[in-house]
């Protein structure tokens, strides 16, 4: 679990990589350095100790300049953060109801068959494409 | 992964076959000798994989796919996996250990090979014709089809027969739709994709419920992985599963054949299962890896490999793609995937392209908003972050697919599996180690194919492409490293999957394949392990077996 200042560094770092804007909210407006990021870092616990990495080299300064010496400086961290940033935003259900992503939800599968088949008859218009065997 | 050995009834000190290996063509094999009254016990190193341990249909699935459900082992880092340098290799080796194999993860696109895969030497002058044709190995896809409740349209004029599948085709979707009308355009060949998920309950399985994760495992249980195609059949039939066992060595007694194989169960205990005939089923990697473990007085260049060609000739089919994005709303994320088309327009030998041979394609769907956003580590910040980050994800999210190239390879004896000199598994064996460089010819293929692909998707409408001609990770098809051929000289097994050197030592993974073709192998890897199995049923009388 981050402590408070850990989760105050990453605050202004996830709004860096995910700002609000085109009509969508920031990475803390999205409760990612709030809540998100603790699920994810559950899911992803290899990827701890890189993550952390970049909380500390991203410790001190301007936010932004200290996104860009993180992935200058320790790309496998960047890496971490941008991973986790980006699948915690997503794993809030309003994000994926503004992107309009449902999820994997159950879709069953249908027949389309006849939205095709006519499209397919020039295909076999076409004729055989394939090499016989040689005897 | 549990210490249990999974058998319903005490194993026999010597069983009728050991098979090694539980997945696609191990799984062809037991269930095939058990229901044919052989004793047959099977060892595989990994565990079952419930459909419930998927993440396919949590929210978590695209976080988890990069790391515990990665096809790469050396990423995954499972506790049956074991690991594989690539540091000479240009492509990474992709699969998965425990029941079903790499069933588990593979995409299920259902391909047989064309007719002119078998002859590549007589029709193009490379690589070597296999010892039989299309046609001989015709039924047993079919009889492997309805086993596999492939579902997938019939017709297609691409093959000789137009085969026609068991179950009706997934839905082409919006996806399939768009790609198909570019094609039409182009006036070039596209069919509904063949896939082993089941459009409806068949079996043991349900629906398909267009998750789309199917190369994470399938959370419905509809896609073919053979845990659930063949094993409850197998073991209903009274076929002996230990699972946890990590064979380190085949045995051979005093003839020089196969006796058995040694193996360490979870707890590190060492095990020895003796058997009459051994079948190899590891795949392309694991196979000659057992091989060259199995070194004895009489097989001193490791089991059954007087030619030296035990581990050479590796195939991996490099893989190339062009993604298009296009305006429209099309639910991309939508499974299965799966194939939604395949084309095999190009999939012929035309010489006045500058190489020989050719591809299959497919048509895929592009997954959830995360997709592969990993290694962003170096790239400039505001290519994939800030605004563009928003931009990105409504530019491309549900409006983007993919034309991907299966590439044949030709094989080449220099590209090879060997034993690792110093790394090791968790159990102190060997790793195997590749050394694979793509050939002039398969880069020139892909290069090619590539930018058909993208021609492809600007007739269908793209707004924009992005292309890669060789992906790192793309070695779902391990496959040569064992030749099957009529002359023992220039070939390890015969055409019934025999090693020449060691008659009851029969090989059935993709280690047998003579050339690649440009097709995903498993339809052909499992209908060859149907008619390797059948033949040695039918001829037990004469099959020569260790202890006689
Ligand atoms: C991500 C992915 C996607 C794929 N997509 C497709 C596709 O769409 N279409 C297609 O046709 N193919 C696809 N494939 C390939 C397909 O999965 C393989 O071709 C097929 O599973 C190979 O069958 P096999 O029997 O040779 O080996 P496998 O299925 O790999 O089984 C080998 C088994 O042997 C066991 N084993 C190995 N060594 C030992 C040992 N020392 N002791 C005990 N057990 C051992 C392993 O644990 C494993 O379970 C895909 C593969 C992957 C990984
Ligand atoms: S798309 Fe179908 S086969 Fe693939 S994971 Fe979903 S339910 Fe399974």
């Amino acid at each position: 679990m981050l402590t408070d200042e850990q989760r105050a560094v990453y605050s202004r770092l996830a709004d860096v990589l995910i700002p609000s804007a085109e009509g969508m909210p920031s990475a803390s407006e999205a409760d990612v350095p709030t809540k998100w990021i603790n699920d994810a870092l559950g899911y992803r616990p290899d990827l701890v100790p890189a993550f952390l990495r970049a909380l500390e080299i991203g410790a001190d300064g301007e936010a932004e300049a200290a996104v860009l010496r993180i992935n200058s400086t320790d790309s496998v961290a960047f890496d971490a953060l941008g991973v986790l940033t980006s699948g915690s935003y997503f794993l809030n259900p309003a994000i994926k109801e503004l992107i309009g992503y449902p999820g994997q939800v159950p879709s069953p599968a249908y027949d389309d068959t006849a939205s095709y088949i006519d499209m397919l008859a020039a295909v076999v218009e076409r004729g055989p494409i394939f090499r016989p065997t040689v005897t | 992964m549990s210490n249990t050995h999974l058998i319903k009834r005490p194993l026999p000190d010597v069983v009728d076959v050991l098979v090694i290996g539980a997945g696609a063509s191990g799984s062809v094999a037991v269930f095939e000798l058990a229901r044919n009254g052989f004793s047959v016990a099977c060892l595989e190193q990994g565990d079952w994989t419930p459909a419930t341990e998927f993440a396919g249909d949590k929210p978590e699935w695209e976080l988890v796919k990069q790391k515990k459900w990665h096809p790469n082992p050396n990423v995954r880092q499972g506790p049956s996996d074991y690991p594989i340098n690539t540091d000479e290799s240009d492509v990474n080796p992709l699969l998965y250990n425990g029941v079903g194999g790499s069933t588990i993860l593979y995409a299920a696109h259902w391909c047989r090979m064309m007719p002119s895969d078998f002859q590549t030497r007589t029709l193009d002058d490379v690589g070597d014709d296999w010892p039989f044709t299309y046609e001989d190995l015709q039924p047993f896809y079919e009889e492997t089809e309805r086993l596999m409740g492939v579902s997938g349209l019939g017709g297609d004029p691409a093959y000789p027969d137009e085969p026609s599948f068991p179950l009706p085709p997934l839905p082409l979707g919006k996806v399939g739709l768009k790609a198909a009308a570019g094609m039409d355009k182009l006036g070039w060949h596209w069919w509904p994709g063949a896939n082993s998920i089941a459009s409806k309950e068949v079996g043991h399985r349900p629906a398909c419920l267009r998750y789309g994760a199917c190369l994470t495992g399938c959370p419905a249980g509809a896609k073919a992985s053979t845990d659930l195609t063949h094993w409850p059949d197998a073991l209903e039939a009274g076929a002996h599963l230990v699972i946890g066992a990590r064979v380190r060595e085949i045995t051979v007694d005093d003839k020089g054949l196969a006796s058995g194989a040694v193996y360490i169960d979870r707890d590190g205990v060492e095990h020895t299962q003796k058997a009459r005939i051994v079948v190899l089923a590891a795949n392309g990697v694991g196979t000659p890896r057992l091989m060259l473990l199995s070194k004895s007085e009489h097989h001193p260049n490791g089991l059954a490999n007087s030619t030296d060609l035990v581990g050479r000739r590796l195939m991996m089919h490099p893989y190339g793609a062009a993604v298009g994005t296009y305006e429209d709303e099309l639910e991309s994320w939508l499974g299965p995937a799966g194939q939604i088309l395949h084309s095999m327009e190009f999939y012929e030998t035309d010489k006045s392209r500058g190489f020989v041979r050719g591809a299959k394609w497919n048509l895929m769907p592009s997954g959830g908003p995360l997709g592969m956003r990993s290694g962003y580590g170096g790239r400039p910040v505001d290519e994939s972050f800030g605004v563009n980050f928003h931009k990105n994800v409504k530019r491309v999210l549900g409006r983007s697919f993919e034309w991907g190239v299966i590439a044949e390879d030709l094989p080449d004896e220099s590209n090879r599996v060997i034993l690792d000199p110093e790394l090791t598994d968790s159990d102190g064996i060997p790793a195997p180690k590749l050394l694979y460089k793509s050939s002039e010819n398969t880069e020139k293929l892909i290069k090619w194919h590539v930018a058909r692909a993208v021609e492809a998707h600007e007739a269908a409408g793209a707004t924009s492409i992005e292309t890669t001609e060789l992906m790192r990770d793309c070695g779902w098809h391990l496959l040569g490293t064992t030749k099957m051929g009529n002359d023992p000289l220039t070939s390890v097994v015969n055409q019934w999957g025999a090693a020449h050197d060691c008659p009851n030592l029969i090989i059935i993974d993709g280690s047998v394949f003579t050339t690649s073709s440009g097709m995903n192998p498993t339809a052909t890897i499992m209908a060859n392990a149907l008619r390797s199995i059948r033949h040695l049923v039918e001829n037990r009388a004469t099959q020569p077996m260790s202890g006689e």
